[in-house]
């Protein structure tokens, strides 16, 4: 059997590589921050770096020719079979999520890539795991997907971004309570704010359903009755035909295709003295 | 009970008109004969209802509404509701009241500005 | 679902209008319904205590706090004994109105609210309930 060292355990990657030169191979395996070991068709571990010893807390001279089945927590005993019989049809497994246990009982989340390991013949006679410690990485997603979804449930931001203007970027796929919410905000920050323009941004809607639509128009006319000016930004050709197929005649609301061209007109009214009747008829039905 | 009171006065060649927080039926039949008279006897370019202390605008209210400014535009003046409160819009534009033909503006002040602007004469039928 | 509190006020003029405002106004502050909340609930009840009284000229509001599974709602049923509603579907209807051109306003009336239910028969009477529910 291969020599095995005490201090790495790269030793016993002398029996199994056979192309690549050996310090080429320990200065990788040794230098990595993932756990790299090296394990025979029936799971016995043959090879273990530092950085497995780190990760798992078990030593070299722990871990070399005992089963890789005594990391596996207890609720998965398929899992390492499964992955092997993999490997014996020459398959790699990547970027494979999965948890395991340390030496001191922790279960830890971690990401694997298992390789054949072949011998000069091109047979394969054992398998090359690669794992990495995402327990942190998992944790951080999980944290920014919560608070993704605390920002959105806070708030669809309604920025002023001049005198007399609002901006709110429209969202689509509000349920109705968060509908309900967007439009008291958006007509508070008009209040608060004197404004006399909103522009409501719908660049960022996908596509108009039905419930969308009736939202949209009611948002538009609270706006009105308000007091101030809506004016629709970032119509699209697709938006606007099926708005029409919805039988939503936008005739009597200003629309622009772009946030800039409505921030235009906004400046427009803001600057306007005389207010004539032609563009009352169009449909400037407040200042 | 509530005050019921409709403050009628005069300012800048406009009515402005200050309505109760709950007007009851009767109040806002009298607003509408309060304006008549007033735009008989002053001849104003317009009316500016505040309704910023209003907290319920039912149908009845906004059809009183309509009505009085279909009458203004009538004697050759404009209406304009300032004032609305956000939940009064939201609940007004759900039930269906879309206050056709009247002019809105966010506070008296604007109101004010947007009548002294506008120059009915120039109107297209 | 039960019953946490219960009232009736009368609708027999256009006081009761203003009356029927007021109590329901109460309720909804009292619950913490947040302010558009109660002015929809207050709003609705207005257009159906109207309904009543100028179809009809008298009849009755229930209130009452509901209690369902934690859930804290209020409950108005306006109940007469009129000639009723021929055709409910078509008082449903959008843009619908009777020949006076002023209408039941009943869909509208389902916009504010979250449930509600028409209960009426030609010749007996109508009876209209709403809920609202309080939202987390």
């Amino acid at each position: 059997m291969a020599n095995r060292s005490k201090l790495s355990g790269t030793a016993a990657l002398e029996d199994i590589e056979g192309v690549a030169s050996q310090a080429y191979l320990a200065s990788i395996v040794e230098c990595s921050d993932d756990a790299i070991y090296g394990k025979t068709l029936d799971g016995t571990i043959l090879s273990w770096n530092r950085g497995a010893e780190r990760i798992y807390g078990y030593s070299a001279a722990e871990m070399v020719g005992r089963p890789v089945s005594v990391l596996v927590p207890p609720n998965k005993p398929d899992e390492v079979p499964a992955i092997l019989e993999k490997v014996k049809r020459g398959e790699r497994v990547s970027h494979f999520e999965t948890t395991r246990v340390r030496k001191d009982g922790e279960v830890i989340d971690l990401s694997l890539n298992v390789s054949p390991i072949r011998d000069a013949s091109g047979q394969i006679i054992g398998a090359s795991t690669t794992a990495r410690d995402i327990t942190e990485q998992k944790r951080m997603r999980e944290a920014l997907a919560e608070r993704a979804k605390e920002i959105l449930d806070v708030s669809t931001p309604v920025l002023q971004v001049w005198e007399g203007v609002v901006v709110a970027p429209f969202i689509g796929t509000l349920d109705t309570q968060r509908a309900q919410q967007f439009m008291e905000r958006l007509l508070d920050k008009i209040v608060q704010t004197n404004s006399a323009v909103a522009l409501l941004d719908v660049t960022g809607v996908p596509a108009i359903d039905t419930r969308t639509a009736q939202h949209l128009i009611e948002t538009i006319t609270s706006v009105r009755l308000l007091g101030a000016q809506a004016i629709l930004t970032g119509v699209r050709p697709a938006i606007a035909q099926t708005l029409a197929h919805l039988g939503i005649n936008l005739a009597d609301v200003v629309t622009r295709s772009s946030l800039a061209a409505g921030l235009r007109v906004a400046l427009d009214i803001l600057n306007l003295k005389i207010i004539t009747q032609e563009d009352q008829a169009k449909g400037a039905h407040s200042l | 009970m509530t005050n019921q009171n409709i403050s009628l006065v005069k300012v800048r060649n406009t009515l402005l008109v200050t309505m109760p927080a709950d007007p009851d039926d009767v109040t806002v039949t009298t607003l509408q004969e309060e304006v008549l008279g007033a735009m008989e006897e002053y001849r104003p370019k317009g009316l500016v209802l505040d309704i910023s202390a209003v907290e319920t605008l039912d149908s009845f209210f906004a059809r009183t509404i309509t009505e009085t400014s279909r009458m203004v535009t009538m004697m050759g003046g404009q209406t304009v509701i300032a004032g609305m409160r956000p939940s009064v819009a939201i609940t007004a534009t759900q039930l269906g009241l879309t206050m056709v033909g009247t002019f809105t503006a966010l506070t008296v002040d604007r109101a004010l500005d947007l009548l002294t602007h506008l120059h009915p004469r120039r109107r297209i039928r | 679902m039960s019953d946490l509190a219960r009232g009736n006020i009368p609708i027999k003029s256009e006081n009761d209008i203003v009356a029927a405002r007021r109590v329901v106004r109460d309720l909804a502050t009292q619950l913490c319904f947040g302010v558009t909340d109660v002015t929809r609930v207050i709003t609705a009840a207005s257009e159906l205590a109207r309904n009543v009284f100028l179809y009809v000229g008298a009849g009755v509001m229930w209130w009452s706090i509901l209690d369902r599974s934690g859930e804290v709602g209020l409950e108005l049923t306006f109940e007469d004994h009129g000639a009723g509603i021929p055709d409910v579907e078509q008082a449903m209807t959008p843009g619908y109105s009777t020949s006076r051109g002023l209408g039941l306003g009943l869909p509208g009336v389902k916009r504010l609210m979250d449930e509600m239910e028409i209960h009426t028969e030609v010749g007996k009477g109508t009876t209209v309930r709403v809920r609202k529910w309080l939202r987390k």
